[in-house]
């Protein structure tokens, strides 16, 4: 009886005591709050530590002795940044609205653009329909190939209009579906394009989670399957033609592409960029963006460094005196092969 | 964990037998019934959105009867709560909003036990359901957090009666405390998109009790009859905390209430046409 007592006193006691705490949580400037917080933030829910090799608490070292209480917001909110950029990761991101938002864009370095708007706006996308500024769909090559530009997937697209772009492609011998430059947006967009080139519910990947704070806390993988959608569907030759800002959901909508039977990838190695990434925030009303759910390939993998193309080519000077883009020409000569 | 699903089982069984033996009684008896309209502060945290507490205002809407009922020669009453609470908080910095939304009903049956002529003690077991979400304006992949939790718990009420001049006034004081159940628990860092977009729901329900959860009410009421009806003041403090999967959660809210209460007879068919008891306007 004793026992029992206790067992619900306790809890009891414990919450009335929390809830005296709770209040401490206050508005709070301090640079070493502040940095302590973000910290703390990114080591309980950060989920690249261990395939990345990161040493967190090295890091706190490093950079905890340069965070002064004097520092101004615009040092406190650089030397931030630069800590976070030991993530090597574009999905962590520090926000504030006086200071902007901090971006890790070392991914991009060393890696070619393919990509040149002035030759697609005067050769490919010159009599395009534009579904709206960011998808662009069009008949290239006699008719004889559907093209879509799909630049960013926080654009969704209806179904009803998927078939109606769909229709007009339906004598085409194959469809180049273009995500270059694409740095992501929803999945839920990308998977309904994606799920028009698949006949059967088909596995793609998997997805595990963050278990408790500890780095090696992670669920089981959770595997991922992309059904069919129930309109149009084209089993034809498809080629996807990446570049290197190919980033997040865009990584995600590329590597389960690469599953698929009649798809082939072509162009450069995507961003990566696979973590799913959630928010929280600091004292002083800051807002931290960081990688918390890892997204594998069909083999288990991670493409957080990007995935590499079934073809690489690289856009070429010669072909831009030319009004050509060496991917789309390369990708048309495939699929009329 | 198969005893507990069958004591809350058995439990229910028994709410559901009492509430069927209350419509065999032949005399009428009041159904009590107050709707009470409520504003305060409300103190929400929640970690799987923010490490920080939110503060602001919440309104509620509550409605509550009350009756006696045949079982025990009406030692018993059944009360039902039906509560919708809407709050609107923000963080420490203030640059940020999480809205809430909770509906919950209770439940209770109660033994009544007077203690001298204007004193009256009220136990019994209550059955709880509560839904809700938080939603956090900024956050991206993470913006919400349900809530649903099915409890049993203690219901405590004390009424007390008193003059003073002569206005009579009825005075109440109500604790709730779920013991036990289950609700939506999911894992520590499981993002609403795996869980409903991809299915992997396997592990988001959870028992509770009180190691990992801690929810009461206080409620507080004042009746001052005025012509048929009655106005009721009051204020209540609800309370919830929880602690699972590494997540906290709580919601603190302290509402000042204020509404009607009125005193009526319900009839079923076969009573209302007993006109001998009963003089209807419209049998």
């Amino acid at each position: 009886m004793i026992r029992y007592i206790t067992h619900i006193l306790c809890p009891a006691m414990l919450c009335i005591s929390l809830s005296g705490c709770e209040f401490e949580d206050e508005y709070n400037v301090s640079p070493r709050r502040n940095f302590e917080s973000l910290w703390k933030i990114i080591d309980e829910n950060y989920c690249f530590f261990e395939y990345k090799s990161v040493d967190w608490d090295s890091i706190h070292a490093q950079y905890s002795q340069e965070i002064e209480e004097q520092m101004s917001d615009y040092d406190l909110f650089r030397r931030m940044s630069e800590m976070l950029d030991e993530l090597q990761d574009g999905h962590v991101n520090l926000q504030s609205s006086n200071m902007g938002v901090s971006s890790y864009d070392g991914w991009l370095r060393g890696y070619p653009s393919n990509f040149n708007t002035d030759v697609l706006r005067n050769t490919y996308w010159s009599r395009s329909q534009n579904y709206n500024d960011i998808i662009k769909h069009n008949r290239i090559v006699d008719n004889q190939i559907g093209y879509i530009y799909y630049g960013s997937f926080k654009e969704s697209i209806l179904e009803k209009d998927l078939d109606n772009i769909f229709s007009t492609f339906s004598y085409c011998r194959g469809i180049i579906i273009d995500v270059r430059d694409n740095g992501g947006g929803s999945i839920t967009n990308s998977d309904r394009l994606a799920s028009r080139f698949l006949s059967e519910k088909t596995l793609c990947g998997y997805i595990r989670h963050k278990t408790g704070k500890g780095h090696d806390d992670f669920s089981d993988p959770y595997p991922i399957y992309l059904s069919p959608s129930h309109a149009n569907l084209w089993l034809r030759p498809v080629i996807v033609i990446t570049n290197r800002r190919c980033y997040s959901a865009t990584n995600n909508f590329v590597s389960k592409m690469k599953v698929l039977p009649n798809v082939t990838i072509l162009g450069g190695r995507t961003g990566g960029g696979s973590g799913f990434p959630f928010t929280s925030e600091l004292p002083n009303g800051w807002s931290i963006r960081f990688s918390t759910s890892p997204i594998l390939d069909v083999d288990k993998q991670h493409t957080e460094f990007g995935i590499d193309p079934d073809i690489e080519v690289e856009l070429t000077d010669e072909d831009i005196k030319e009004n050509k883009d060496t991917l789309i020409e390369e990708a048309i000569r495939i699929l009329l092969n | 964990m198969k005893r507990i699903i069958t004591f809350i089982l058995l439990s229910l069984c028994m709410v559901c037998r009492l509430a069927g033996q209350g419509d065999e009684e032949e005399i009428p008896r009041s159904m009590n019934e107050g709707t009470l309209l409520g504003f305060g502060t409300s103190n929400i945290k929640d970690t799987y959105l923010s490490p920080f507490n939110y503060n602001g205002w919440g309104a509620r809407i509550l409605n509550e009867r009350m009756k006696t009922i045949s079982a025990g020669k009406g030692r018993f009453s059944r009360q039902q709560i039906i509560n919708v609470d809407i709050t609107s908080t923000k963080n420490p910095a203030e640059n940020v909003n999480d809205f809430g939304a909770f509906v919950d009903y209770s439940l209770s049956y109660h033994y009544r036990i007077p203690i001298g002529s204007s004193f009256k003690l009220l136990t019994g077991l209550s059955a709880h359901l509560m839904g809700g979400f938080i939603y956090n304006t900024r956050n991206g992949n993470n913006p919400l957090s349900a809530k649903v939790d099915i409890d049993l718990g203690l219901s405590v009420m004390m009424l007390y009666g008193l003059r003073i001049k002569n206005l009579p006034l009825t005075l109440r004081y109500q604790a709730e405390l779920p013991f036990g159940g289950i609700f939506f628990s999911p894992p520590y860092g499981i993002s609403y998109y795996e869980m409903f977009n991809e299915g992997n729901t396997s592990d988001v329900i959870a028992f509770n009790s009180f190691r990992n959860k801690f929810a009461m009410k206080n409620y507080f009421t004042v009746d001052i009859p005025i012509r048929r009806f009655a106005l009721r003041l009051g204020y209540l403090n609800s309370l919830y905390y929880s602690d699972t999967n590494e997540i906290n959660t709580h919601i603190i809210s302290h509402s000042f209430m204020i509404g009607w209460v009125k005193e009526f007879i319900v009839l079923g068919g076969k009573r209302s046409n007993n006109k001998s008891r009963v003089n209807s306007s419209y049998y």
